[in-house]
């Protein structure tokens, strides 16, 4: 049962991540910065928690305001260039920020115990769930809860006017600009409300795991973090979900028996789906023809 | 002494920073004929020197007969890339082939650990020797590099430039939809320029090993940023931007690891590129005419 559960968790930070990008991608831009904006999430939340002894929602909510600020700051010089360049850029971040928590030290003694993030060796100790007497059930239920209430913000948002101003941007830059959209702020909104939310993954990923180290935050996470919302289709929060629970559920563990080629035949099959399905597995066709079955079934 | 010491990293890092901008090349080609990025190119530039190793070691040769045959396997990888990366998705949505680069970058990276274990593999030296300047020294591998690498490049500008084929490729780039109204054929404008670009990666790929000394599935990531970061610093499509951004990176990369040391100097070297990004977001030879 506890491996389910841990699996629940997984997905759970998981599809949060996808969120955060899911965002930044409604306007068309495609950024690899969301691993750096977990890693400052997760270092900032799992800081307070174990150095300061904050409580848990208030250092949540820290490391998603931190990674947000980075995200706004980081928006503005990177947003200049756009579409590849970005894509450059964005990678650029990631790995600086992973480089930067390779040589970050700042320990603290606690009892006979040092805590505190030690470069190359990573952040041991976050025993917050542990030491307040959390089940794995409770941690697997707070994560869900707290991505369903990001979801159902998105979801909201999606059908609100900002959700269009997104689209519009996403879809076509000149046409956006001359309806009197300010390219600028929108963009750097966009990346400012993806970064808080990877940040919030961060500091759910940190503890949960109890030890994060640089190696956590590489380019290959933030090409998780792309990879899901595009898989699953830009037209719905739910392809991202649904993304999560194909790459996570069916290729990482359902896949488990193949051994060794399961690895191979991760990255064929991402050829092979963008290959039949270029938008994403619920595509904006898809989501329609369910709509439609849905709304009969009310008749 | 350390003007001696400043100038031969220098020196290092300007001779090995032409397989960066070899690697550049092929991303900038790629852009500018496609407008597409190719993330598995360096994925598949190592994929072809491993390959190379496997055949000489299997039939045994020369060791610089690995170069030509990594470059032979490069242009068949590129062909593979572009016929299941490119060629049947829509081209009018760009996350699609990005996406499918990406699946195909980690499919080449696992393809290279399951067949080796994830164990480093020795790569044969071709040329060996100290040339001794006095206070300096200059590694004769690194010569040799540098010397293949702009062999390569003068081949490559000579290809574009002065033959029929490369008359197509750059109409194509300059402007799809009229290089089809004057019958050139676009699908195979972008196959021949894949696998132009994969021969140039594996030829890189392979200078890269015989440099190194070994070839490891830990080159491919790194690799494929500071080819991305050449790219950009030379500003996309622009081939004589991606050479001299290459050797930049090179020299770059080598004058933060005397100063700061080794776990440090990537950061610097990403600073560098938002330099650029904020003063120069065109890149050193920005177009006039903005593209995406």
């Amino acid at each position: 049962m506890d491996f389910y559960l841990g699996l629940l968790q997984v997905m759970g930070v998981h599809t949060q991540l996808g969120l955060s990008a899911y965002v930044v991608l409604q306007t068309g831009q495609v950024s690899l910065a969301q691993a750096g904006f977990m890693a400052i999430g997760a270092y900032i939340a799992a800081m307070l928690t174990v150095l300061s002894g904050w409580p848990l929602i208030a250092a949540l909510i820290a490391g998603a305001l931190v990674a947000g600020l980075t995200a706004c700051l980081v928006g503005f010089p990177a947003l200049r260039v756009h579409g590849l360049m970005l894509v450059v850029a964005t990678i650029a971040f990631t790995e600086i920020v992973r480089l930067f928590f390779f040589n970050f030290d700042y320990q603290i003694a606690r009892g006979s115990l040092r805590v505190g993030p030690l470069g190359g060796e990573g952040f041991r100790q976050i025993r917050y769930f542990p030491e307040n007497g959390w089940t794995t059930l409770h941690v697997a239920i707070f994560i869900w809860t707290v991505v369903a209430l990001v979801m159902a913000a998105l979801w909201w948002m999606d059908r609100s006017r900002a959700g269009a101003v997104l689209r519009a941007v996403g879809e076509d830059e000149i046409a956006a600009q001359s309806c009197g959209i300010n390219l600028t702020a929108v963009k750097v909104s966009a990346m400012t409300a993806g970064g808080a939310i990877a940040g919030l993954a961060g500091g759910l990923y940190a503890h949960y795991t109890t030890h994060i180290e640089q190696s956590n935050f590489t380019i290959l996470l933030a090409t998780f973090a792309i990879a899901y919302p595009i898989l699953g289709g830009l037209s719905s929060v739910f392809g991202t979900v649904a993304a999560v629970i194909f790459i996570q559920g069916f290729l990482v563990e359902g896949l488990r028996f193949l051994g060794d080629w399961r690895n191979l035949l991760f990255g064929a099959l991402i050829v092979l789906v963008m290959n039949i399905r270029p938008s994403g597995l619920l595509d904006a066709r898809t989501m329609a023809t369910l709509r439609r079955l849905f709304s009969r079934k009310e008749h | 002494m350390l003007i001696v010491d400043l100038v031969q990293s220098i020196v290092d890092g300007l001779l090995f920073g032409a397989t960066y901008a070899l690697i550049g090349i092929g991303f900038t080609l790629v852009f500018g004929v496609m407008h597409k990025i190719n993330m598995a190119y360096a994925a598949a530039s190592v994929g072809a020197a491993y390959a190379a190793l496997r055949l000489i070691a299997l039939i045994g040769g020369p060791a610089w007969a690995s170069l030509l045959i990594a470059a032979a396997a490069g242009g068949v990888f590129g062909l593979i890339i572009y016929w299941l990366c490119f060629r049947f998705i829509p081209l009018s949505n760009p996350l699609a082939t990005l996406m499918s680069t990406v699946g195909m970058f980690l499919l080449a990276e696992e393809i290279i650990v399951h067949t080796t274990d994830g164990m480093p593999q020795n790569y044969p030296v071709v040329v060996r020797g100290i040339l001794d300047m006095g206070e300096f020294m200059i590694r004769g591998d690194l010569v040799f590099v540098f010397v293949c690498a702009l062999l390569a490049m003068v081949v490559l500008l000579y290809l574009l430039y002065r033959t029929k084929l490369g008359i197509a490729t750059r109409a194509v780039s300059q402007q799809p939809v009229a290089a089809q109204l004057v019958g050139i054929r676009l699908n195979h404008i972008n196959a021949l320029t894949f696998i132009v670009t994969g021969m140039l990666g594996g030829f890189a790929g392979a200078l890269i090993g015989s440099a190194v000394g070994l070839l490891s599935p830990l080159l491919v990531i790194p690799l494929t940023i500071k080819g991305l970061i050449v790219t950009v610093i030379g500003g996309l499509g622009s081939i004589p931007g991606a050479i001299i951004a290459g050797l930049l990176v090179g020299m770059a990369e080598n004058v933060f690891q005397y100063f700061r040391g080794v776990t440090e100097r990537d950061i610097y070297v990403m600073l560098l590129l938002f330099v650029f990004l904020v003063f120069r977001p065109g890149g050193i030879f920005s177009n006039t005419v903005k593209r995406d």
